[in-house]
């Protein structure tokens, strides 16, 4: 068993919150954020890539958080789910069109589906069918079947789409 | 006191029913997205510890010796168990059929690969981690049994010695005169089949965070835990305690559907925090852990099968063998599933007598468990591709086939051979719908043109029942004891007329705490979030068990409409006693207790529960002051089952026809699925998003055992599905779209109508795109037996039929 490498120091914002702290370079990213910071709403389903329920934003790109070190994470600027929604609770669109189409049922595997979702339509406002399948084919749900998340992801595309239309137009 | 329920939506006291039957949103979904539901990992105590397990890499071994001197040394390490911890302070595992159950740490020999055989906990996972590389453990390999068949002979080694076989139970069940039946039959099918083992997988893995005080030897659990009080009943067994001295508190958890398991892990926490000096011991199972050695396993079944069909064209007798390798020892509880065909056992058809001929076997595998449905799934795909094989062999279409032996409509309550009732049913019209919504005659039409051009095109039809509310009777032959499964809840109204509604079962995904409030809502008149549902642990709690076999939603509908009626009694009385009149002039409608036939004179809900509990200058003397009330319900009409089984078991029986078209790939073996139709009937759709949610969760489940998942062993019991990478659950891409229809025929037993749906369209799926596959293979002349019907079989078939 190889020594433990000593604990370094990081650096990263996580929604919008400055945070410093000393962690072992083994220490994953996805444990760091749980354990470290309390940030739970990110959740662990496999710890070998494959589910996706991990995925959290890192300097705007969905990763695996199992999958990367704290460490590796050292000067970004990190979103989890826990940072989609307003410190008032409204939530955003993307989770309130997963309350309107039973986008979920136990829950576990949403906070991956939302960050990956949030992704793509953060570079893709109205993605293809096909865009949307190629981006949930990397996200697991065990309860829902996915008919009704692609129907979240339908309905959260066009209030996006509606709520940017609205704040375009002059004078409103 | 007799409490009526009310029986349909109907006789709820509201003129215009706001909540239940209609699309709810769920009132779990906000913390859930927004990542604030504490699931078990999620919860941190004083002093809390966490564990890691050692895992035998051998299937069958004596453990000669465990050294753990050096991982007790290691910084962080508090506490370490072995085998002789398991020996000194635990009984080997409850089981069914009983007494093939083992220690929680093996402590002579291992019996399959990753069963535990020492553990620690440490002040955190990795440190629990790098411990166990520090112990050693010396093993003797023993000859290894994968194999059921080779199990069953005289000279296979024996998984459980002091058992002096590996037949855990071999019966044969009768059901009429099944010989005379098929010597008469015009016609006999016999096929034999194979389905192997799959599983729940929920996303969330087990975890549990487990004190045991080592004075008091009071037990707290806290857990991903599906029943409660089941588990807790079984810990104290294991650990030989009153039961009264364990508490068990379940949390939200990410699914379960009957594969949480768990309970070794547990066993192995409590020690250790026993050991800890009643420190708090975290357990979580990874997905490897899982995969290998947690509930995960289901079904792993060799069958042969026969129908009996006379010449019109009815089937008239069935008779099932199956060999069903229930791994290692008794101790998923992998045998309920074997039993609980008979529930439903000749599944919509008036097929009048049968034959069970059953074999339960031990072999060095993971200990099976239960897995959403049960057990009917795979004996469905085994009588559904039966049920085509005749209709092709009498060139008559399936669902023409289906229709003339279908249970007709006038003939509900039904007994079937097996012994089971089924309240209601409407089955020709489900089939018509689901053909209609099908276009199935066009669907056929475009088959042949595919089939003209050479492709492999298949359209299946087939249709299950889904046994809903589960009694303890139905599992009488592998052991299972008791009838009736109570479950309760307490509802209470504040003097300000604030109702909290306490239940003894977590959020697990299927929208309970939302039918609760509705119920409420519609039945005192207010707004849903004017509910509050709390969830009490076991030694709080109302009598509960909480989710499985397709029971809570009807359950809980019971417990909850019964308390409410109990409270309007109270208040009836008191309001009776305000406005100077007799209780039975007394109505509750729309959240208003009023003097029948004298309009104006009311009372609301809020003032007469102020009145009960801050004006006790004008209550009646003898009047209970409390608006609060607990109802615990039980399905009616239950017994214990007869020498032969049979018994009046699961109340409910939904039925279900899937229309699924299938096309394979000659040079890969994929299946495509190109249309996916579902017609269900689970009578009264309490809040239909939540049902069509099932449906959905179920069809996907569905397919990924008829084409993906599989847990595969090599000859030494190894197993090689160890990661998501190898056991292939169903992505987005894999699910087909579905097109769904209903009908509603409600229950005449239940509250409200309300069939149990929750284990749903599992039941139906891989019947049908099995029946698919198999009519899409009949211009080859071949015939897919075996489950997962996975790329590498099916080209091997067609391979096979074209050279
Ligand atoms: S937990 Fe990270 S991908 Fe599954
Ligand atoms: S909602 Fe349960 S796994 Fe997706």
């Amino acid at each position: 068993m190889p020594e433990v490498a000593a604990a370094r120091k990081i650096r990263l914002k996580v929604n919008g919150v400055a945070h410093e702290a000393l962690v072992e370079p083994r220490t994953t990213l996805a444990d760091f954020l749980r354990g470290g910071l309390a940030l739970t709403g990110t959740h662990v389903g496999c710890e070998h890539g494959v589910c996706g329920a991990c995925a959290v934003l890192v300097d705007g790109t969905a990763v695996r958080s199992c999958l990367m070190l704290a460490v590796q994470a050292d000067g970004a600027e990190l979103m989890t789910v826990e940072g989609l929604a307003e410190s008032d609770g409204k939530l955003h669109p993307i989770q309130e069109a997963f309350v309107e189409e039973h986008g979920l049922q136990c829950g576990f595997c949403t906070p991956g589906f939302l960050i990956a979702i949030y992704e793509l339509l953060e570079s893709d406002p109205s993605p293809s069918e096909e865009a949307i399948r190629d981006v949930l084919g990397g996200q697991m749900c065990r309860c829902t079947g996915y008919q009704s998340i692609l129907r979240a992801v339908h309905s959260a595309a066009a209030k996006l789409g509606a709520a940017r239309s609205a704040s375009a137009t002059p004078g409103a | 006191m007799a409490v009526e329920i009310p029986k349909r939506l109907e006789d709820l006291p509201t003129s215009a029913r706001r909540w239940v039957g209609r699309h709810v949103q769920r009132r779990e979904d906000a913390a859930l997205l927004t990542g604030r539901t504490e699931f078990i990992d999620d919860v941190v105590l004083p002093r809390m510890l966490h564990c890691a397990i050692l895992r035998s890499p051998f299937a069958h071994a004596r453990v000669v010796k465990v050294d753990t001197r050096e991982a007790e040394s290691l910084p962080g390490v508090v506490a370490v168990v072995t085998g002789e911890d398991a020996l000194r302070w635990s009984h080997p595992a409850i089981t069914a059929p009983d007494g093939w159950g083992t220690h929680c740490i093996a402590a002579q020999k291992v019996r399959y690969v990753g069963e535990p055989v020492a553990a620690v906990a440490a002040t955190s996972r990795y440190e629990a981690e790098d411990a166990l590389e520090r112990i050693t453990v010396d093993y003797d390999p023993l000859e290894v049994v994968a194999d059921p068949f080779r199990a069953m002979e005289e000279s296979s080694p024996l998984v459980i010695e002091e058992k002096g076989t590996n037949v855990m139970l071999q019966r044969v069940f009768t059901w009429g005169e099944v010989d005379r039946a098929f010597a008469d039959a015009a016609h006999v099918f016999t096929e034999k089949f194979r389905w192997n083992r799959v599983g729940a997988n929920p996303t969330e893995t087990f975890g549990a965070v487990c004190e045991w005080d080592p004075m008091s030897l009071d037990l707290t659990v806290r857990g991903s835990i599906q029943s409660a009080s089941h588990f807790g009943l079984g810990r104290a067994a294991t650990f030989g305690l009153p039961s009264n001295k364990v508490n068990v508190k379940s949390h939200p958890h990410g699914g379960s559907f009957g594969g949480k398991g768990g309970t070794r892990g547990t066993d192995i926490a409590c020690m250790l925090s026993r050991k800890a000096g009643g420190r708090p011991v975290k357990w979580i199972e990874d997905r490897m852990e899982y995969l290998v050695s947690g509930g995960s396993q289901a079904w792993d079944r060799h069958y042969i099968a026969s129908i009996a069909v006379d010449g019109d064209g009815r089937v008239t007798g069935l008779d099932v063998k199956l060999v069903d390798d229930l791994g290692a020892t008794g101790e998923g509880y992998g045998a309920i599933s074997a039993a609980k065909p008979l529930a439903a056992f000749t599944g919509p058809y008036t097929i009048p007598v049968a034959r069970y001929d059953l074999t339960l076997v031990a072999t060095n595998k993971l200990p099976a468990s239960p897995y959403r449905g049960m057990g009917p799934p795979p004996h469905f795909f085994v009588l559904e591709q039966l049920m085509d094989i005749a209709a092709r062999g009498l060139d008559i279409d399936p669902a023409e086939f289906r229709r003339r032996n279908f249970i007709p409509s006038d003939r509900f309550p039904y007994t079937i051979p097996s012994g089971n009732e089924y309240d209601s049913g409407s089955y020709e019209e489900v089939l018509d719908k689901a053909l209609d919504l099908a276009g199935y005659a066009e669907l056929r039409r475009q088959q042949a043109a595919a089939r003209e051009q050479g492709r492999i095109v298949g359209i299946g039809v087939a249709s299950a029942i889904e046994p809903g509310v589960f009694d303890w009777n139905a599992y009488a032959v592998v052991g299972m004891q008791g009838t009736g499964v109570p479950e309760g809840a307490t509802v209470s109204i504040d003097v300000l007329g604030m109702i909290t509604v306490r239940v003894g079962f977590a959020m697990e995904g299927q929208g309970q705490y939302t039918l609760v409030s509705q119920l409420v809502a519609d039945y005192f008149g207010v707004e849903m979030d004017a509910v509050r549902v709390v969830q009490l642990d076991t030694q709080s709690a109302p009598p509960s068990f909480g989710p499985g076999g397709s029971r809570l939603g009807v359950a809980i509908t019971g417990a909850v409409l019964g308390a409410c009626e109990r409270i309007r009694e109270k208040m009836c009385a008191v309001t009776a006693r305000l406005m100077q009149t007799e209780p039975a002039n007394i109505e509750l409608r729309d959240g208003k207790f009023t003097v029948k036939g004298m309009p104006g004179a009311e009372m609301s809900v809020p003032e007469v529960a102020g009145t009960m509990l801050a004006r006790s200058d004008l209550l009646p003397p003898d009047v209970d002051p409390r608006p609060e009330a607990t109802h615990v319900w039980t399905a009616p009409g239950r017994a214990p089952a007869d020498e032969e089984g049979r018994a009046k078991s699961y109340l409910t029986a939904a039925q279900a026809v899937h229309v699924v078209g299938v096309e394979i790939d000659p040079d890969t073996g994929f299946v495509e699925i190109f249309k996916y139709v579902v017609c269900d009937d689970c009578g009264t759709r309490l809040n239909p998003a939540v049902v069509e949610g099932q449906t959905e969760g179920s069809v996907a489940q569905g397919v990924g055992v008829a084409l993906y998942e599989e847990y595969v062993y090599d000859e030494e019991a190894q197993p090689l599905t160890t990661t998501f990478m190898d056991y292939l659950i169903p992505t987005v891409n894999e699910v087909p779209a579905m097109e769904k229809v209903a009908v509603v025929t409600p229950s005449p037993f239940t509250p409200l109508g309300a069939k149990g749906c929750g284990e749903g369209a599992i039941h139906t799926t891989p019947a049908a795109v099995m029946c698919a596959v198999n009519d899409a293979l009949v211009p080859l002349g071949v015939l897919a037996r075996e489950v997962p019907a996975a790329p590498k079989r099916l080209w091997k078939l067609i391979r096979a039929a074209r050279d």
